[in-house]
């Protein structure tokens, strides 16, 4: 009961913490504005409006939202770590797990309120009746962040410096966002196609990144659509995306907890 | 709170930084744990804290053995780590705020932290304004929430300016007085002098010796230096020729004699000042400084006595 009261207070604390760190506020403004920029643009085609802003929206989000969640989440712990406070969080009655979840859902807190508010920004500059095509996104965008919020706390319980945890969270960034694509794609032009076209959408839907596009811009543009321009992506059930979002949200914490309790000394 | 650590060891790699080390923290006594870098102080308190894992060795608390303080006694304990740091984008009250409410206490407890440590004034500025010495405070007035039963403070002089180490002074005194069992590493030697009730001083993760200031300057049998000012020379040459032969050669200085001498050889500088008292103007008895105690000790061999200061 103790550990948990710590554990309260101590997410309060990041929550606060997080709404006056500049970096976070700077990446969540430039957000909010990007997506303005994609909904005011998209305004201008009249009745298509949500057909248009939505899937930019997508597109902006799968990039923006994974770097704000690894800012958010890589000095969670090494941050503490640096500043000698490790220890005396530690040494309150509270678990190690205990810190790290709390660290997680404070800071989670401060990023789905950052994300809700770059997606409200982008609904209130369409017409009323496009709007609910914007709040489809709101679920998958907030995953989205957690996952990658996820990677960011518990690559910071790994690493024994800050700018190591901010270089690996860049790198993690670039890979999962960036490379990870476009590798696929290279294995499949130079394998001649050797690897099947459903392995390779597999692995796509593997990625927390790539579930979120693919998921999102089916439904929003519509298999057939997709297949015109060559993608042919099939989705797995419900039961499995769940399972898939649950497993990038749980386990880099899990892992990171861990080495926290194994590690022989955890401060200083 | 009694603690009994018991034949602790600690090693990283290679490095033995505890070699089964025994320490004994009693309700109401200061104990003041020093020793040169890489000693093993931060690392035993680490082990008590449940910070560092013991490779061997026991804590017991008020009886029950463990590795490391329990839960149930990790709620009565005050902390302050070495050079802590707090995050700088938020108050020093936001600070406060958020330990009180992690140990339960009223939110007055916060605002009354501050003001122990004179930061009240200062407590709605960003932990980015505050020296190292504000942060130093800081991190005292959080340990010192709640009137803990253990206090731990790892350096806690580092920094502080003369208002500061009043504080700590205050607050140590107070912490004594409610029978608080404290730990305290330290470089600082005032702070040994006037707050420690036991010291232990390490050495490559050993303890090489232990005991009050007092009988910490006994082990080590430096020599004290006697300092007797006299009126004309005659007086000075007449005492310098009766304790020549005791074997405690007189060095003079301006007006003054100054003699060394083992503790036990002071008698015999009393009894050669006999029928010269009229000549005495001035007679001062100075022990030796603890900074030579510590060094005198740390420099003595593994298993030998540490005593042996030639006069």
């Amino acid at each position: 009961m103790t550990g948990w009261r710590v554990a309260s207070a101590l997410a309060l604390h990041e929550l606060v913490e997080r709404a006056r760190d500049r970096w976070v506020l700077m990446a969540s403004g430039l957000f909010v504005l990007l997506s303005l920029g994609v909904s005011l643009y998209g305004r201008a085609a009249q009745d298509a409006q949500a057909a248009v802003t939505a899937p930019s929206v997508v597109t902006l989000s799968a990039f923006l939202v994974p770097l704000v969640a690894l800012i958010l989440g890589h000095d969670a712990v090494v941050g503490e770590r640096e500043r000698n406070t490790l220890g005396l969080l530690l040494s309150l009655p509270v678990r190690r797990f205990q810190v790290v979840l709390a660290k997680f859902v404070g800071r989670a807190l401060a990023l789905s309120f950052a994300t809700v508010l770059g997606l409200a920004a982008s609904a209130l500059t369409l017409e009323p009746a496009h709007r609910a095509t914007i709040a489809v996104l709101v679920g998958p965008t907030l995953l989205l962040g957690l996952s990658f919020l996820s990677l960011g706390v518990g690559l910071s319980c790994l690493v024994r410096r800050r700018v190591t945890a901010a270089t690996l969270a860049v790198v993690t960034w670039f890979l999962l966002v960036f490379v990870y694509d476009l590798g696929l794609l290279l294995a499949l032009v130079l394998t001649d196609g050797a690897i099947g076209q459903d392995t390779v959408a597999w692995l796509v839907l593997a990625n927390p990144a790539g579930l979120y596009r693919a998921g999102l811009l089916l439904r929003l543009v519509g298999a057939d659509q997709l297949a015109e321009l060559g993608l042919t992506v099939a989705m797995p059930g419900a039961g499995l995306r769940a399972a898939i979002w649950a497993a990038w949200t749980i386990l880099p914490l899990l892992l990171g907890t861990l080495h926290l309790s194994t590690r022989k000394a955890v401060h200083g | 709170m009694k603690i009994t650590l018991r034949n602790v060891a600690v090693g990283f790699g290679p490095v033995q930084a505890l070699r089964g080390v025994d320490l004994d923290l009693e309700p109401g006594r200061v104990t003041v744990l020093v020793g040169p870098n890489g000693a093993g102080k931060s690392t035993l308190m680490g082990v008590l804290l449940g910070l560092v894992r013991a490779d061997r060795g026991t804590v017991e608390v008020d009886g029950a053995s463990g590795s490391a303080l329990p839960a149930s006694a990790r709620v009565h304990l005050g902390y302050l780590p070495e050079a802590v740091g707090f995050a700088d984008n938020v108050s020093g009250r936001q600070v406060t705020r958020f330990f009180a409410l992690a140990r339960g206490l009223p939110r007055a407890e916060a605002e009354a932290a501050l003001e122990r440590v004179g930061l009240a004034a200062a407590g709605g500025r960003l932990v980015s304004g505050y020296s190292r010495g504000m942060r130093q405070r800081l991190g005292l007035g959080i340990a010192t929430m709640g009137a803990p039963r253990l206090l731990v403070l790892d350096e806690p002089t580092g920094g502080l300016d003369q208002e500061g180490l009043g504080a700590l002074w205050r607050l140590l005194g107070q912490a004594r007085d409610r029978g608080c069992t404290i730990l305290v590493t330290t470089h600082d030697l005032a702070l040994i002098e006037r707050r420690a009730d036991q010291v232990v001083i390490l050495r490559q993760g050993r303890v090489c010796a232990r005991g009050t200031p007092r009988s910490l300057r006994e082990q080590s049998a430096l020599p004290l230096r006697v300092h007797v000012t006299m009126d004309g020379e005659a007086g000075r040459s007449r005492l310098a020729d009766r304790l020549a032969p005791a074997g405690l050669p007189a060095e003079r200085q301006g007006e003054d004699l100054v003699v060394r001498t083992p503790p036990q050889g002071l008698p015999a500088v009393m009894a050669a000042l006999e029928g010269l008292h009229g000549q005495v103007r001035h007679l001062r008895v100075e022990e030796p400084g603890l900074d030579q105690v510590y060094e005198h000790l740390l420099a003595a061999p593994d298993g030998a006595p540490a005593g042996g200061g030639a006069p």
